[in-house]
């Protein structure tokens, strides 16, 4: 089975103090990693390919440096990486993003191709089935299992309060991957020296033989106008003291407001 | 009538005996030529230079066991009767050889006194054996297993040694000849057959069946545990080889690319069970042994590199076993915490905590078998050089309001940098220890400065959790930052940090800038000595101190924790029940700090046990990783109302009268 990831690098930033620099993030003290999901989706291919052979391609959109997400990859595993990059890109919406990603992809002679459910910075979940879409190809969106027999996967798809209901798509096929479908590898600094040497595929606009005007800002439905953290509310009270105590003043807190009966 | 011996007195057939000798000694050669192929292949993936160990010290420790006599003298005692009573008929076989194959010289006053000597010998390997076979099977001593081999291996060896006395008995009680007294044991024993005749129609019978016994004994010498008579001296030998720095390739595979030392370990162990006795994760009932661990080891090498393993008909029996044993070493890889005191005790230095960071750089660089806490830690120290938050430049907080140079910036123009640590600048509790330090070495008048906000990780706990490749890489960029800022000499908080900066850096610099390293123990310990340190503020309090394991075991430092805190004017200090270089492990090292074992038991807990017994109103430390265990521990073992956990550093700066931390305010009793 041949299989594509689509994976993209992203900023860190559970734990970070975040702060916007004309209208952008500041990346300065920000680490760049794999896109969560992208990691589940990344695994799952690897594991399948380990179980029954075939082939793992990855592919990124993205500037130089986020090669790195495809040498994390090839390090898990994957067999092949191709890199989309040029300034052309900068500035599209998912759609123009698919339309690009789809143009590289078309005579690829994927059986599967997968993605995370969305991505961590932008979060829009759509860069995926839009893709599908693109490319004509039944998908599933939010994979918790996947099962791939002859012609055909059979995909778990997480629903809403616990519940899951199973599909199954003819090949090939495009698949969004949840997180905790399995649990990713650790990839160790020796790994990604291993496959330092491995080439990767550079791709850029012209190589799609898209024309200028259908890429980036110019192409896209939805732009980007500025972005802010979100204010401290007014209503916040932070409590203080132990775990109990804390506990204590919620409980009385929602007492008094009558959000307990 | 000259004095001498008769070879195959009374016996025919000796043909047969011929063939059969040559078969056990076929099976000897075949053994030891399995175990020299395997130790030869280790060699070349690592080689060794010569002993590094005095070797008086070595001879000391072979010839007279003296690591064995350590804590249990009946095994010592028990030791020393079989070597030396094995050592002497070995001897004694050798010289008879020669005697009747090359040249003739056991006879007259010779002949009799090597009778009466291997009579003695006889004699220390029966009363060893018996001995032997007591402790394992009457005493009580619980370390001991008791697998089949255990026994038979003692019995088989009594019966070839009571064998060559009734042999001899036989012999003496027929032909009588006027200097049998001094084969005394045979001697004794001839007087139970009841005639001459006897004894000569009985001899053949006697003399066959010891023959074949012992034939059988030499064919299974090189396969049983009595292997170690060869490897536990090449072990002791080899001890206190310097780290290699292996290429980290080589390293590829689970327990693969062993080296020679290793290689050797494995063999040299007898399963004697001093280390499971000390080891701080099978005490406390969890999953785990270091001689099961080596056990499998063993089985691993020789399934993957012995010849004989390369026959067809083993292949498929060599895949099954590799593979379980393979699941085996997964579950256990990451109970161990490095705390050493298993290579302390064990009589063959061959306890296995480098071969356990060798299985676990495996199981890293595989990827699939890690645990996802460990993982998180490995990836937080990848991205953010410390292994508690996903933050970079977090590593300052502890100094606001503290004037500190930052020898990042500035360069060489105080005396030592202060490495404050990952644990040490992040964690609230041990920040204390930071901020202590920092005020006593104001107090003191020492010039120091730190490496600020961005201080580079050390690359310990990458090292221990065997992620090679981030060790590495955290050494050189540690290394390149002090060379480029010229900084040589450096006091550390954490004995971790001492450990690696001190051992395993240099490995990794080129520059080999001459380092000076100390624990900041050490450094307090000096300033004491120099007279510029002193405590003027009486603790009348009474105190137990938990030694660190990487400060006492792993650096010997046990006297200068103590001596600073006698120094304490009305301070008494009591000793728990393990201290020193038999401290019992807090838990907290080896990775373990970050990693929840499902079931585990709390290490720490057992070691407050010990403290609380001692009826001392503080628990004194010198590492933050044994502060945070054991301050854990302290809440949820139900400890808060016996003692305060206080490290070393914070105790100073209050008998120094320095402003209390904030924190400390807080654990005072
Ligand atoms: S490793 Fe050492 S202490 Fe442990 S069982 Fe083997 S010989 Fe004994
Ligand atoms: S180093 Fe400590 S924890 Fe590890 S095996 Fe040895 S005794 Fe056990």
């Amino acid at each position: 089975m041949k299989i594509l990831v689509l994976v993209k690098n992203v900023p860190e930033v559970a734990e970070a103090e975040l702060e916007i620099d004309q209208g952008a993030l500041d990346l300065e003290d920000l680490e760049m990693v794999v896109n969560e999901w992208d990691n589940y989706a990344v695994e799952e291919a690897v594991r399948i390919t380990e179980a029954s052979g075939g082939e793992v391609h990855l592919m990124t959109l993205g500037n130089e440096d986020d090669e790195d997400v495809l040498r994390r990859g090839l390090a898990m595993g994957a067999h092949a990486a191709s890199h989309l990059c040029d300034e052309a890109f900068d500035g599209s919406d998912p759609a123009t993003l698919a339309r690009v990603i789809a143009a590289a992809v078309k005579d690829g002679g994927y059986d599967l191709i997968l993605t995370g459910v969305q991505s961590a910075d932008l979060g829009q979940a759509s860069t995926g089935v839009l893709l599908a879409q693109e490319l004509g190809l039944p998908h599933a969106t939010m994979a918790i299992a996947l099962e791939p027999g002859a012609g055909e996967v059979v995909v778990t798809r997480e629903l809403e309060n616990n519940t899951s209901e199973k599909v199954a798509l003819p090949l090939p096929a495009l698949v969004t991957v949840q997180s905790g479908i399995n649990q990713p590898r650790y990839v160790s600094i020796m790994g990604i020296r291993k496959v330092r040497k491995m080439t990767i595929e550079q791709i850029e606009a012209d190589d799609l033989g898209l024309a200028e005007e259908s890429l980036g800002a110019a192409a896209s439905m939805v732009d980007s106008q500025s972005l802010a953290l979100p204010p401290m509310g007014e209503g916040a009270q932070m409590l203080e003291g132990g775990l109990d105590s804390v506990c204590d003043q919620a409980a009385a807190i929602l007492r008094e407001k009558g959000g307990l009966a | 009538m000259n004095p001498l011996r008769t070879p195959f007195w009374g016996v025919e057939w000796a043909w047969l005996f011929y063939l059969l000798a040559a078969l056990a000694l076929a099976a000897l050669a075949l053994g030891l030529w399995e175990k020299i192929s395997l130790w030869a292949q280790g060699r070349r993936a690592a080689p060794v230079a010569s002993h590094k160990h005095p070797l008086g010290a070595i001879l000391a420790d072979v010839f007279l066991g003296r690591r064995i006599w350590r804590g249990e003298a009946s095994a010592g005692l028990m030791h020393l009767m079989l070597l030396w009573g094995f050592l002497g008929l070995f001897i004694g076989t050798c010289a008879v050889a020669v005697d009747h194959y090359l040249v003739s010289f056991l006879q007259g006053k010779i002949y009799l006194w090597f009778s009466a000597g291997l009579e003695v010998c006889g004699l220390l390997l029966v009363m060893g054996l018996l001995l032997a076979l007591t402790r394992r099977w009457l005493l009580p001593v619980s370390r001991l297993e008791r697998r089949p081999d255990d026994t038979l291996l003692p019995l088989w060896l009594l019966a070839v040694a009571c064998g060559g006395f009734m042999v001899e008995a036989a012999r003496l009680a027929a032909s009588r000849p006027p200097w049998e007294d001094w084969s005394f044991v045979g001697y004794g024993l001839s007087g139970f057959f009841p005639s001459a005749q006897a004894a000569r129609e009985l001899f053949p019978w006697l003399w066959w069946a010891h023959a074949i016994i012992s034939l059988g004994f030499i064919a299974w010498l090189p396969w049983s545990k009595l292997a170690h008579a060869i490897a536990a001296p090449a072990s002791l030998y080899l001890q206190g080889q310097p780290l290699a720095v292996l290429a980290v390739a080589a390293e590829e595979g689970d327990l693969a690319a062993l080296g020679l030392r290793h290689l050797l370990h494995l063999d040299a162990c007898t399963r004697c069970g001093r280390c499971v006795e000390v080891c701080p994760a099978a005490q406390a009932g969890e999953p785990f042994s270091p001689r099961d661990l080596l056990r499998r080891a063993r089985r691993q090498a020789r399934l993957k590199y012995s010849p004989l393993y390369r026959l067809p008909w083993l292949r498929g029996r060599r895949q099954a076993l590799l593979e379980r044993d393979r699941a085996a070493d997964w579950e256990v890889a990451w109970y161990c915490t490095t705390c050493r005191a298993c290579l302390e005790v064990c009589p063959v230095q061959a306890a296995p905590i480098e071969m356990i960071r060798k299985l676990r750089a495996g199981l890293v660089e595989q990827g699939s078998t890690v645990p996802p806490q460990l993982m998180d830690v490995l990836e937080k120290l990848h991205r953010y050089g410390n292994p508690w938050l996903a933050k970079k430049g977090a590593k300052a907080g502890w100094a606001q309001g503290r004037d500190i140079p930052d020898l990042r910036k500035s360069g060489p123009e105080v005396d030592w940098l202060y490495f404050v640590g990952c644990t040490t600048s992040i964690d609230t509790r041990a920040q204390g220890m930071a901020r202590a330090l920092s005020d006593v070495f104001t107090h003191c008048g020492v010039s120091f400065g730190t490496l600020g906000k961005k201080e580079p990780c050390c690359g310990d706990i990458a090292r221990r959790l065997g992620e090679q490749g981030l060790m590495e890489e955290q050494i050189e960029a540690t290394q390149a930052l002090l060379n480029k800022q010229g900084l040589t000499r450096i006091i550390c908080t954490s004995p971790h940090c001492l450990d690696t900066i001190k051992k395993v850096h240099p490995l990794f610099t080129e520059e080999g800038l001459p380092l000076q390293v100390l624990h900041y123990s050490q450094m307090l310990h000096r300033l004491w000595q120099q007279g510029r340190l002193f405590f003027d503020h009486p603790l009348p309090l009474k105190v137990t101190y938990h030694d660190p394991c990487f400060l006492a075991r792993h650096n010997r430092l046990v006297d200068e924790p103590r001596q600073l805190l006698r120094a304490i004017p009305g301070l008494e200090l009591v000793e728990m029940a393990d201290h020193g270089l038999n401290s019992l492990c807090c838990g907290g090292g080896g990775g373990r700090m970050w990693h929840e074992i499902p079931g585990q038991a709390n290490l720490a807990v057992r070691r407050l046990e010990q403290a609380a017994a001692t009826g001392a109103e503080l628990v004194v430390t010198a590492c933050p990783l044994c502060l945070i265990m054991l301050e854990d521990a302290r809440k949820t073992g139900g400890f808060e109302d016996k003692f305060a956990i206080i490290d070393l550093s914070e105790l100073a700066a209050r008998a120094l009268g320095l402003a209390a931390t904030d924190r400390e305010a807080e654990t005072n009793p």
